[in-house]
């Protein structure tokens, strides 16, 4: 098996030792393949290599789609694969990948972790050593008609009143409230903002699953009812991922929405049809909950298999530098995961909402569990999150049948949340 | 000649068809015998890629246990079976019917033949995006019919009800299956002597017995190709599904590949995703043995 490899490999290499002008290290860094995105880490990279004429980077096509990405990483890093270098990863991956020993440990590099939000720090620790650094962030938001609404809902029984009251059937504005609730990690996170909204946790402090609480199967039957009993929210929702909800916001359907803070620059554009319509606040909170929002982004890591962690970290500490940060923001709209950047006028020209807001929103944002088992605990609640919110099941009981599903995975893996601490959530 | 000598040569030929089958065999032992015994392997210990520092113990059947005891494994197999009949029975009928109508002489026969194979050159995943769409809860093309003939009010929302969710799924693979068993009969048809047919319309004989009474028990064998063949493809069915409903809604139309795929490449349990996928291994090699010995006793000259 291995000679073939190798041979295999040979031939492929071939061309380019045939080649032979070229013999930089190089650097390979999977991203986004279109959009502004894609442009934007095109000119970093051209500005990386001018100061690095040394250093080769070869940016890789991946998936946009999350759980696609992850696939693609857990194929390549299970067979040793040296390419890429660099993993963009999700927020909820840095445990899982650590753990398997898929990533360098980066203490070697004296990175400062103070110069970042804590709760995004806390995500890329596993085991005491830092593995990823965040590269930005997102928190979830309710996206509001200024010209439906006069103020954002407050209270959940608000965002019902409102969600009916802005409605205009006459003007195609046929949706309350639009929000990510396809099977995916996406509903987790829209479920982690009612949850915490109703009061609730997925895990307690101490690690134990009480996703079964009463005030989950409040948050989730709130949920259900959105789309069953007050149509406020439309059955595809159920159906539906961020671009789904955003096109509908976007053609003015739709009096709020949830989403990430990308849609906000998406949706000031010319082809917008509510450009200066909207605004954005923080998920209402009943009585019991507050205001929660679910904490999102992207992390840079380096793979243990990579055979050139020194010029990666070089990359990685450029792309991460305030400068490169502030750039994303200003031509994404993501946040930089810094917070001394939150100081500068120039973010709050562009950021959604006024810079010293959106930085108290992140350091209070809300992480989802950090444990290397994260997806198998996310797969085992979306499942049943999905079926209540379809009508298979009754919202009760599926969270008590998705909280034992999960109190058997910890115990049988025996890995606890074990990052969780005060203050975290 | 003497007897002896004969023997020798037998014998030498037969050393010389084992030289020459060997390399063919070894390749057969390395691409299909060693991945079979790998994963067999695997599903007997546990294997968790997120904590490699529990190694890999040996753990017996313990993966094959869980797995009788998960409600998410027998969900799935029960997916499975009722996806592989209800397509692999409406394929045949439908196809057989294809083929019938294409086996007569017409002009631009060779066009139609042509033509009916597009659904099965496009990519299984392209056309099942392609029928994703057509199901679109908004823009989808079947909910606009539907209104339009008065067979519905209000626009069905396909992939969040089970009932509805299974429709797409079966019609995409009906529709790219079919132009393939189609092929399958019409080879079938054409190796049935005009002769049968000439004299049972002498004697009298109608379309329909014709087609009960030569058509069919002529064709057998061409059928029970077509049934194995679909059967074990439906049986695996992969991403036709994980396309069109991700095995949504909750986990209503989830077929056991995708869930041993989640397993492996999702959750990284190695050992259980193994086992899961040793299921389906003997599964299908149950209904191919199944299928054999009824094909072997048609072969063994029984039929008519």
């Amino acid at each position: 098996m291995r000679a073939s490899r190798a041979a295999a490999a040979a031939l492929l290499l071939l061309p380019l030792a045939c080649g032979g002008a070229d013999d930089r290290p190089v650097i390979t860094l999977p991203g986004s393949a279109v959009g502004a995105e894609a442009e934007l880490l095109r000119r970093q990279i051209d500005r990386f290599t001018k100061e690095h004429p040394g250093i080769r980077v070869e940016l890789q096509r991946t998936p946009d789609d999350a759980t696609q990405r992850h696939q693609l990483y857990v194929q390549r890093l299970n067979a040793r694969s040296d390419d890429p270098d660099i993993l963009q990863l999700d927020v909820i991956w840095t445990p899982e990948f650590a753990a398997a020993g898929w990533l360098l440990p980066l203490d070697r590099f004296d990175a400062d972790t103070t110069a970042f939000f804590r709760p995004t720090v806390e995500a890329n620790v596993w085991d005491d050593t830092l593995y990823a650094i965040p590269w930005f962030v997102d928190v979830g938001m309710l996206y509001w008609r200024t010209d439906l609404l006069d103020a954002p809902p407050e209270t959940m029984e608000a965002l019902v009143e409102a969600a009916r009251r802005g409605k205009r059937p006459a003007e195609a504005v046929t949706r309350g409230i639009v929000w990510q609730g396809a099977r995916y990690e996406g509903l987790v996170t829209v479920f982690l903002e009612y949850l915490g909204g109703f009061g609730g946790e997925i895990l307690a402090d101490d690690g134990t699953v009480v996703v079964d609480s009463p005030e989950a199967v409040e948050a989730l039957s709130f949920m259900r009812d959105q789309i069953h009993r007050w149509d406020v929210a439309p059955e595809q929702v159920l159906t539906w991922h961020e671009e789904e909800t955003r096109f509908a916001f976007q053609n003015g359907t739709a009096v709020m929405m949830r989403n990430w803070p990308y849609a906000y620059a998406l949706m000031s554009g010319e082809d917008s049809r509510v450009a200066g319509r909207f605004a954005v606040a923080p998920m209402p909170a009943a009585p019991g909950g507050e205001p929660t929002v679910a904490l999102g982004g992207s992390q840079l890591a380096i793979s243990a298999h990579s055979d050139a962690p020194e010029h990666a970290w070089a990359l990685l500490e450029f792309l991460t530098a305030p400068e490169q940060m502030l750039e994303r923001a200003v031509v994404a709209g993501q946040f930089p995961t810094r917070p001394a950047l939150f100081d500068d006028p120039a973010l709050d020209e562009v950021l959604a909402i006024p810079a010293e807001r959106a930085r108290e929103i992140i350091e209070r944002a809300t992480a989802r569990p950090v444990t290397p088992i994260y997806t198998q605990l996310s797969e085992i609640l979306q499942i049943q999150l999905h079926r209540a919110l379809v009508g298979q099941a009754e919202p009760a009981d599926a969270l008590e049948t998705a909280a034992e599903g999960m109190r058997r995975a910890i115990e049988e893996t025996g890995v606890r949340d074990l990052r969780r601490r005060e203050g975290a959530r | 000649m003497s007897p002896g000598r004969s023997v020798g040569i037998e014998a030498a030929e037969r050393r010389l068809a084992r030289r020459l089958v060997a390399p063919a065999l070894g390749v057969i032992l390395l691409i299909a015998l060693f991945p079979l015994g790998w994963t067999v392997w695997e599903s007997l210990h546990l294997h968790d890629l997120r904590m490699p520092w529990r190694g890999e113990p040996f753990v017996g059947l313990a993966n094959y246990v869980e797995m009788a005891g998960d409600p998410r494994f027998w969900a799935a197999m029960g997916h499975t079976f009722f996806f592989t009949a209800v397509t692999v029975a409406l394929e045949l009928v439908l196809g057989l019917f294809l083929a019938l109508a294409m086996n007569r002489a017409f002009r631009g026969r060779g066009l139609v033949r042509a033509a009916v194979l597009v659904p099965w050159a496009i990519p299984t995943v392209v056309s099942a995006l392609l029928w994703r769409f057509l199901f679109d809860a908004e823009a989808g093309i079947a909910n606009a019919v539907l209104l339009d003939v008065g067979l519905i009010e209000e626009p069905i929302v396909w992939f969040v009800h089970t009932a509805t969710a299974w429709v797409p799924v079966i019609l995409a693979d009906v529709w790219k299956t079919t132009p393939f068993v189609a092929l399958l009969l019409l080879a079938g048809l054409q190796n049935i002597d005009s002769a049968l047919y000439e004299a049972a319309a002498v004697d009298g004989a109608g379309p329909w017995w014709q087609l009960r009474h030569i058509t069919l028990p002529q064709l057998k064998p061409a059928i029970l190709v077509v049934l194995i063949f679909r059967t074990l493809d439906a049986f695996r069915v992969f991403d036709l599904i994980y396309v069109l409903t991700g095995g949504g809604p909750g986990t209503a139309t989830e077929p056991i590949s995708l869930y041993a795929f989640n397993a492996l490449l999702q959750n990284l349990r190695f050992g259980y995703g193994s086992a899961l996928s040793v299921a389906v291994f003997l599964t299908t090699f149950l209904i191919a043995l199944l299928y054999i010995r009824g094909l072997g006793v048609d072969l063994g000259g029984t039929a008519e």
